[in-house]
């Protein structure tokens, strides 16, 4: 995957294009403001990764910049200010996600992976499978090999999280954020005992296990792991 | 990171707040006025009907003293007259002033020992009943042109020598009917002054309370964080506009130094966020280095430290976040956000240990993220010092408030140690074993006073029982 990371704290961004050039990425790096800002208009990337707060222009400014002329380029917020209500300044700006910092590599990698690979055009597909599970988020059905499963309204909202993001991880925050809308650490294993509750009603009795656990990083939904 | 200015400020925009919602639910206004007016009204009359009453009083007075001097004036010599005239001269003398037409109002009647009839200009006397001075007041009629009219008279009895009467009256009529237009005039001047007292009372009650609405209603705007609003000053220089304007100068000292507070916060904020992440990134670079396994360990040491700080600075910073008051607030669904939340930590509970009572669609103005960390810190109190008791989540309002309590059944917070644990790293005795950071409830205290929200912690015997009180949103 190709980055720009616009980041002017020298150090962080060596550290994090350092880190996601061993998670098999290529990263280009900007400095200021005004450098990142052409680098982005000029195109190619698959993600941006860019600071709130930049010297020469801002991080919120290249965001509107890029959406003024029409690029689509996933952009992924990086701050070092309260996530709370700074988040929603950075979305409505045009970011597509926010992370505050200090961050873990693991949760900003899944973060990116689920921006780029996110489907491009508008309408979201009604109808998801995974192997030989089925989900119809219009009369919220769920199947697995063709038998009906009952599930509570947020075990619905996990499971058509996790399979819209089949294949890839997502973290215990990034659940927490689309299905909750909670944007604070529990400090609990909450999360963990949501998944296992799930994967009771999906797995349990089938060969094959659909939702694994990715050490230190969350959990991921595939067939092919 | 709080000032005193600030706690005054909520402090009074909190009362303000209150005042601006008892108005709107109770006419509280308009009984305001009507009472301003009524009082109005009543003292104007009172104090009227006092002058009024001693002006009647004195004149009235003064009109039958007139009235009683002139035959007082005229039979003070009578009995004397009678002895030194003679019989026949006084009766001449008494048929010449009863018939005297330039004597107006005289009335005459003189009867001898046996009652008979020897002059007047009236015929009473016989059934006349005077009092103990001699007065005696009766009606006769009048002939006056062609009618009759009926006149009412005063006049005084004498008994001269020999058994003789004689009566010297006196028209007042014209006393009385003088008497009673000026008490009807007297009536309806009160009833006037009544009317435009009351009138009057109800535009100034009016004005004031035209006045005190558009203070509350700004008061109501800042108390809910807008620090930019000022309150109106009515341009008329009274002591009301002074005192707004004091007011304001408050605020605008308020505003500076909670934008001061904030920047202050977030560079704060900012710098510190910024170091740890540097940090965070070279020990994950070494632990990616290292090789030899006490290397790997002690790196991820580190990094389990970083987070740990990072959390606690986390935590910090949300805590002065909400006290700063400048976290933006909306309309609430507390309800929603309560039986979500119990929904959410319902699997990390012991089977059937927490239940709820949730009252639905009480709003209040809030902060979602605030409120649902707040009520997230207390469930996982609850269930982390609970023991496998019950837990019971209530939401109720109650009049214009919203009551939202967590109570368990674990071992409590001693009376004299809850006040130590709404504060910054203070963790209770029984809690060292158990992980936290010590912010939880002084998280929740903060996210408190930033709604105007009051948050108390009881025995619950046993158990605790910590609740917030939410002014509801209208």
């Amino acid at each position: 995957m190709k980055i720009l990371l616009i980041e002017d704290d020298r150090r962080a961004s060596d550290y994090l294009t350092k880190g996601l050039r061993e998670l098999g990425h290529a990263v280009d790096q900007a400095f200021d403001g005004e450098a990142g800002c052409s680098v982005a208009l000029a195109g190619g990337f698959d993600v941006l990764i860019l600071d709130r707060m930049l010297p020469k222009r801002d991080g919120l400014e290249i965001v509107k910049a890029l959406r003024a002329v029409g690029s689509t380029v996933p952009i992924l917020i990086l701050s070092a200010l309260d996530e709370v209500d700074e988040r929603v300044q950075g979305l409505r700006a045009g970011g597509d996600d926010y992370l505050a910092k200090p961050y873990h590599l693991e949760e900003l990698a899944a973060r990116i992976d689920a921006l780029a690979r996110r489907p491009r055009d508008s309408a979201p597909i009604s109808r998801l499978k995974v192997a030989d599970l089925e989900l119809d988020s219009r009369n919220r059905k769920v199947t697995r090999a063709n038998r009906k499963i009952e599930l509570t309204t947020r075990e619905f909202q996990l499971l058509e999280f996790l399979m819209r993001h089949t294949g890839q991880v997502v973290t215990r925050t990034m659940i927490l954020e689309a299905v909750w809308d909670y944007h604070f650490d529990p400090k609990t294993n909450v999360i963990d005992v949501h998944i296992s509750r799930l994967r009771q009603a999906i797995d349990k009795g089938y060969d094959v296990q659909l939702l694994h656990t990715i050490r230190g990083s969350g959990y991921t939904l595939t067939d092919d792991p | 990171m709080t000032c005193n200015y600030c706690t005054l400020f909520v402090d009074l925009a909190t009362r303000s707040l209150m005042i601006h919602k008892a108005m709107q639910i109770r006419p509280f206004a308009r009984s305001s006025i009507a009472r301003v007016a009524a009082l109005n009204g009543l003292l104007l009359a009172a104090s009227m009907m006092v002058v009024l009453g001693t002006v009647y009083l004195w004149t009235s007075r003064i009109l039958a003293s007139e009235g009683d001097e002139l035959v007082s004036v005229e039979t003070q010599s009578i009995g004397a007259d009678f002895r030194e005239k003679g019989l026949d001269a006084f009766v001449t003398e008494m048929i010449d002033r009863a018939e005297d037409p330039w004597i107006r109002g005289g009335i005459y009647e003189m009867r001898g020992p046996r009652g008979d009839f020897l002059a007047g200009n009236v015929v009473v006397l016989p059934e006349l009943h005077a009092d103990a001075a001699g007065w005696a007041e009766f009606d006769v009629d009048v002939v006056h042109g062609e009618a009759s009219v009926p006149r009412r008279i005063r006049g005084r009895i004498l008994t001269l020598d020999h058994g003789f009467r004689v009566l010297v009256g006196h028209d007042v009529q014209d006393r009385l009917a003088f008497r009673s237009v000026m008490l009807r005039s007297l009536v309806w001047a009160l009833a006037m002054v009544i009317l435009f007292g009351s009138l009057g009372g109800w535009w100034l009650g009016r004005r004031i309370s035209r006045t005190a609405q558009a203070i509350t209603k700004s008061a109501g705007r800042i108390a809910r964080g807008d620090l930019g609003e000022r309150l109106p000053i009515s341009g008329s220089g009274d002591e009301i506009d002074a005192l707004v304007s004091r007011f304001n100068d408050l605020l605008g000292r308020v505003d500076t130094l909670t934008g001061t507070m904030r920047a202050v916060l977030d560079s704060t904020a900012h710098d510190l966020r910024g170091h740890l992440n540097r940090i965070r990134g070279a020990a994950q670079d070494a632990q990616q280095a290292a090789r030899e396994p006490a290397q790997v360990e002690s790196t991820a040491i580190v990094i389990a430290e970083i987070d740990r700080l990072s959390d606690t600075l986390q935590g910090l910073l949300r805590i002065a976040l909400a006290e700063s008051g400048t976290a933006p607030l909306d309309a609430v669904d507390l309800s929603r956000l309560a039986a979500e939340l119990v929904e959410f930590y319902e699997p990390v509970s012991a089977k059937g240990q927490l239940s709820s009572v949730i009252e639905a669609n009480l709003y209040v103005r809030g902060h979602r993220q605030l409120l649902a960390q707040a009520l997230s810190n207390l469930l996982d109190n609850a269930i982390k010092y609970g023991g496998a008791a019950p837990i019971l989540v209530r939401l109720v309002a109650e009049g214009e408030m919203a009551i939202l309590s967590v109570q368990d059944g674990g071992v409590g917070i001693p009376e004299d140690q809850r006040e130590l644990a709404t504060q910054r790293f203070r963790r209770l005795g029984g809690a060292s074993g158990l992980p936290g950071s010590g912010l939880g409830l002084s998280l929740v205290s903060a996210v408190a006073r930033l709604h105007q929200a009051t948050l108390r912690l009881e025995d619950a015997s046993p158990g605790l029982r910590a609740s917030l009180r939410i002014p509801l949103e209208r």
